[in-house]
């Protein structure tokens, strides 16, 4: 029992007993305008009837619209406890490849800290396989996307960083495979940059082959 | 080059020489003189930063660089009003150029310029006649309607042109992209032509509709409502509802619409569709049908929905409201709860679920209704008379769910104090047993039995209400223990500040907030209870630092909302424009804004080593209460922000004493001045009395809810008083010259102001009868008395400012006359013996503290017997970290609250004329 809808900013004011979870991250105001101004249709919120908010999702596409290679990416999902083990968090999974389908997205993937098992195990449940692992990824808390753009690069070989995990429409991902790898950047932009470098030889169909 | 490099490094003074080489070089090369000027602006000289900013400007400069580094550079001066100037001039010089008037429009967006945003998009449009600069002027409309003040002309001019310019596009066949038909959704919406907007969304154009999910359909549905066509209405829902029956807003609009239909006794067209959606249902048979097949379909789902049957009982809400419901046969809600909590108990939502059906039992089959819950829940006793405990996670989530109802019920609320304790004890049983199958649960992850603690506390809590004063003790030694078992329990964490706060305790608060990571806009939402308390308890540091984190974010947002209204144009989420603007606006009239804006400045004027006065004269809440705290909390607000005025006021009453009789004092515009104060002072007064008023009306919140102002102890310990006389005072002095030299200094401030030190006289703490008893008030009431002393010694400052001068007149005076009748007025003395006065007292209260830090030192906690044999081991323990804390916490009160009234008798020593 569920009211599904768009997040608007005025649920900003109302999210605490998402938020006050641990490991789900309060941005700062411009990250989710960022969010809601961008990709406002990948910002969903589920309500329960008596009005509480119960959980939502905040996505986006990423890769490049010139050359028609973009995926979308889940930036945050997070369910309240009371609301737990209802299978919200994978309805609201759903919807967000739904969308990220009908836009043409090759794929969907996210990061998740290796520490965080409970969602790892959600994640392979519902078809993603872990793709590589990155260190320091959740160093920055702030989360804006321009912070500290004058980064300063603090290499670390701790092994607690963060698994990027993906899914592919129609592909039942056989092969796992982990990089490992140095990440430094506190923000998405700067991360972009280091997943798919020219050198990687990266490219989306070879995904498809996998 | 090399210097901007330097900037983006922040090495800015390496990026001024690098500047200054260059322009040694070339003279005139703009760019490298705004390099510089950011620079400069970086390293604080922002005057000179201006000058140079505007040397490149008033050229008019065309070259992208500089053109950019001016826009970042004013966007860094915080004066995004230049940036339209510039661009301005640039268009004018190159008329074609899109990218500079796309700046311009930006520019305008940047500082809300609807009318030359309008503007600037058609310009552009007729350069490049792209369709997003069209409707960017289009939008700009909208935000003229909305921002105007006139309604009427907002829905006979802007919207209309708003509205012919898309129709202009969709007849010539233009419209590109599904944010042009949302943009034309949004201007019919808003002109209400609801008709209208429904055939565009269900006509071709709608077909663009497809980013956000079912947005043609929930789109339809919003105009079904407006139209009130129920028929249409109700065949959607029920289509989507048969789509996911568990989406919760559609059962509400299907049982709306059912008994919409009914009321207008509507019935079906006999050859034609039922309506444009498709089948419509206009009967409770129909209805009660619909929602048992929902049910009947609900095993067939993959995972078990809620929905369906939680639908069952909002029909039986609706029936029985309308007076009938026996006769439809959909079963006994008492039963039907009963099945629901069979099929959902293990869910920790099953208690939030039921929760709002629970009006539907009788209350006389309350304690029946819980026996016949708790009996299907597999718990096992150990031994004969032990208590019965749940096997596993599913059975402990089944009880909690039955132990929350039952407080919702009032099951426990008619207990005595002794049974109370006894399911208090039992609750801590329960909660300890269930920490077994939590023993693999991560840090971040929460006890299944948290909710046991939390149960037991609130009950401990209404004991300590009733006057038990140990209940209060207890809850903390049990959330205490429960945080250390589940470190990230939020719900702990915000009981443990409200408790501690209650107590007068503030030094664990500071711990405890910063481990909930809250940040950004929780600021806003529960930032107010650190800036309740910390200063109020006497904790200036932690209140400067709180007020800095709130206000940095809150000054924050009008800048980064800009930059998001621009992209939304950008991106074409035109919806999101006047939601973000909305969103600012909000955050900007938040009452916790205010409030921390002026406690503040309050602070800081109390906190300053103020040499001015020379320098100078050179949880669940009812709506009730909701409303009722608000209006308390504005009330409040209203005294502080005007005490603010009145004592910033001061310094500005440069007083220079005229001949008596003068005619002058109005045109110097000094009287003007004195004016504003008096009739601060009036406005004060009133708001003082309906602070009074209200708080007549004896309200008292629930413990956990709204935190009450300090209005009440305002009052009460005579420091409102003591205040307002010190204004008048100000007041009085000021008619020195033209009443005479009468008894401007009453006798009653020595009054007040040993009242308002009897009422800080006392312990902090005391035993009594094996119980520890704090009194929180005292500490209140000793922050009270030191703000009311810093006032009074601003007044008195003036007081001196204005006496000093004087004296020496007629010092000189009585020199010439060389005559002994010439008597100094009574006033000089006066004025000793008050500042003599003050500075005893002062020194009497700064001895009281002393004092109370001695006993607080002396208190040795540890040898307090914990008279409550009942208490385990483990709860001892940490109910000696509870009051050690309590303790230590009253200690660095009383400590920086002494600190505070030093620095202020030093200030009383140099009054004395």
């Amino acid at each position: 029992m569920t009211t599904l809808r768009a997040f608007t900013c005025d649920d900003l004011f109302r999210f605490n007993n998402i938020n006050l979870d641990p490991l789900t991250e309060t941005y700062g105001i411009p990250f989710y305008l960022q969010y809601l101004a961008h990709w406002p249709e990948y910002f969903i919120v589920a309500e329960a009837p008596g009005g509480e908010l119960m959980g939502y999702i905040m996505g986006k596409a990423e890769g490049s619209v010139a050359r028609e290679e973009w995926h979308g990416h889940v930036t945050a999902l997070s369910v309240a406890p009371e609301f737990r083990r209802l299978g919200l968090a994978a309805k609201l999974m759903e919807l967000l490849e739904e969308i990220s389908e009908k836009k043409g997205g090759f794929f969907v993937d996210l990061f998740v800290r290796v520490s965080n098992q409970v969602a790892v195990n959600m994640y392979k449940q519902l078809g993603y396989s872990v793709y590589r692992t990155v260190l320091e990824y959740y160093s920055a808390s702030s989360g804006e996307p321009d912070e500290d753009a004058y980064g300063k690069f603090v290499f670390s070989l701790k092994l607690n960083g963060t698994i990027l995990m993906l899914r592919i429409p129609g592909l039942v991902c056989k092969t796992i495979i982990i990089f490992l790898a140095y990440e430094t950047g506190s923000d998405s932009c700067r991360l972009m940059g280091f997943m798919y470098p020219p050198l990687d030889n990266f490219s989306y169909l070879r995904l498809y082959q996998l | 080059g090399e210097h901007r490099d330097y900037l983006d490094n922040g090495n800015n003074k390496m990026a001024i020489q690098q500047a200054d080489k260059l322009l040694k070089k070339h003279k005139d090369l703009h760019c490298a003189k705004v390099l510089k000027a950011i620079g400069l602006q970086r390293t604080g000289k922002q005057d000179e930063a201006y000058a140079l900013a505007q040397e490149v400007a008033a050229l008019e400069p065309t070259d992208d660089n500089s053109l950019q580094a001016l826009t970042i550079l004013y966007r860094e001066m915080h004066r995004p009003e230049l940036v339209t100037k510039l661009y301005e001039a640039a268009v004018k010089k190159v008329p074609n150029s899109e990218e500079y008037h796309s700046h311009l429009f930006m520019a305008y967006a940047r500082v809300g310029e609807y009318k030359k945003m309008q503007q600037a998009g058609m310009a552009l449009y007729k350069i490049v006649p792209k369709n997003p600069y069209y409707f960017w002027s289009v939008m700009s409309l909208i935000m003229q309607s909305i921002s105007a003040q006139d309604e009427n002309l907002s829905k006979t001019m802007f919207l209309p042109l708003a509205e012919r310019m898309v129709e202009k596009m969709v007849k010539e066949d233009k419209i590109e992209a599904e944010a042009e038909v949302e943009l034309y959704y949004m201007i019919l919406e808003r002109l209400e032509k609801y008709k209208e907007a429904l055939d565009v969304v269900r006509g071709k154009l709608g077909e663009k509709l497809t980013s956000e999910l079912q947005s043609r359909e929930n789109k339809c549905m919003a105009m079904y409502k407006k139209l009130h066509r129920w028929p249409e209405c109700n065949a959607l829902a029920r289509r989507l509802l048969l789509k996911n029956s568990d989406d919760w807003q559609f059962y509400i609009t299907y049982f709306d619409s059912v008994f919409q239909l009914i009321d207008e006794s509507w019935t079906p067209p006999a050859e034609e569709e039922h309506s444009l959606e498709g089948e419509v249902h206009c009967s409770i048979e129909q209805a009660v049908n619909f929602i048992e097949e929902r049910i009947a379909g609900e095993s067939r789902s993959s995972r078990p929905l809620r929905g369906p049957f939680l639908a069952k009982l909002e029909l039986i809400r609706r029936l029985r409201h309308r007076g009938c419901n026996d006769e439809y046969k959909l079963g006994d809600p008492e039963e039907l709860m009963f099945q629901y909590f069979k099929k959902f108990g293990d869910k920790p939502c099953c208690f939030t679920d039921l929760k709002v059906f629970v009006d539907l039992l009788p209350p006389s089959q309350y304690t029946k209704f819980i026996q016949q819950l708790l009996d299907i829940i597999p718990l096992v006793a150990a031994a004969e008379d032990e208590v019965a405990l749940p096997g596993d996670i599913k059975a402990l989530q089944q009880h909690l769910c039955v132990v929350q109802l039952s407080r919702l019920l009032g099951i426990y609320h008619t207990m005595d104090k002794k049974q109370k304790l006894a399911v208090v004890r039992e609750l801590m049983l329960r909660y300890r047993h269930g920490l077994e199958f939590g023993k693999s649960c991560l840090k971040t992850e929460l006890q299944f039995s948290d909710y046991y603690c939390l149960l037991a506390v609130h009950l401990l809590l209404d004991l300590w209400l009733e006057g038990e004063e140990a209940a209060v003790w207890q809850c903390l030694t049990l959330l205490e223990e429960g945080l250390s078992h589940s470190p990230s329990n939020a719900q702990f964490k915000l009981l443990l500040i409200r408790i501690y706060c209650r107590l007068g305790a503030f030094e664990p608060v500071s711990e405890l907030y910063s481990s909930l990571d809250a940040k950004h806009i929780q600021h806003d939402t529960i930032g107010y209870l650190l800036t309740r308390y910390a200063s109020s308890l006497g904790h200036y540091a932690a209140a400067s630092q709180s007020c800095n984190f709130a206000l940095r974010f809150f000054h924050s947002n009008q800048k980064d909302t800009s930059e998001y209204i621009i992209q939304a144009y950008k991106y074409g989420a035109f919806e999101k424009i006047p939601e973000f603007i909305a969103f600012r606006n909000r955050l900007n009239s938040s009452l916790h804004f205010a409030q921390v804006r002026t406690e503040r400045m309050l602070l800081d004027l109390l906190l300053e080593n103020w040499e001015w006065a020379k320098r100078g004269l050179g949880e669940d809440i009812s709506e009730e209460h909701r409303k009722l705290s608000l209006e308390e909390e504005t009330l409040w607000l209203r005294i502080r922000s005007l005490t603010l005025r009145l004592v910033s006021g001061l310094p500005t009453l440069a007083h220079t004493i005229q001949p008596k009789n003068s005619e002058k004092t109005a045109e110097n515009g000094v009287s003007s001045k004195i004016d504003t104060i008096r009739a601060l002072l009036q406005q004060l007064e009133a708001a003082v009395d309906s602070g009074k008023k209200f708080l007549e009306q004896k309200i008292q919140y629930p413990v956990l809810g709204p935190p009450p102002t300090r209005m009440a102890g305002f009052f009460s310990n005579g420091s409102c008083q003591c205040q307002t006389s010190l204004f008048y005072l100000v007041s009085d002095i000021y008619e020195l010259d033209t009443n005479g030299l009468g008894k401007c200094l009453g006798q009653g401030f020595s009054f007040f102001f040993s009242d308002l030190f009897n009422k800080c006289k006392g312990d902090l703490i005391e035993v009594r009868d094996g119980t520890l008893k704090t009194h929180p008030n005292l500490l209140e009431n000793l922050v009270f008395f030191v703000e009311t002393i810093s006032i009074a010694l601003w007044v008195s400052s003036y007081c001196d400012s204005v006496l000093r001068p004087f004296k020496s007149n007629l010092q000189k005076k009585k020199k010439k006359k060389k005559e002994s009748s010439v008597a100094m007025p009574p006033v000089f003395t006066h004025f000793l013996d008050y500042v003599t006065e003050l500075q005893t007292l002062t020194s009497n209260v700064i001895d009281h503290i002393k004092g109370l830090e001695i006993i607080l030192t002396a208190l040795k906690l540890e040898e307090l017997s914990l008279k409550d044999t009942l208490l385990l081991q483990e709860e001892k323990k940490f109910t000696k970290t509870v009051q050690g804390k309590v303790q230590s916490s009253y200690h660095h009160s009383v400590q920086e609250i002494g600190e505070l009234l030093k620095k202020r008798l030093d200030t009383i020593k140099k009054l004395k004329i």
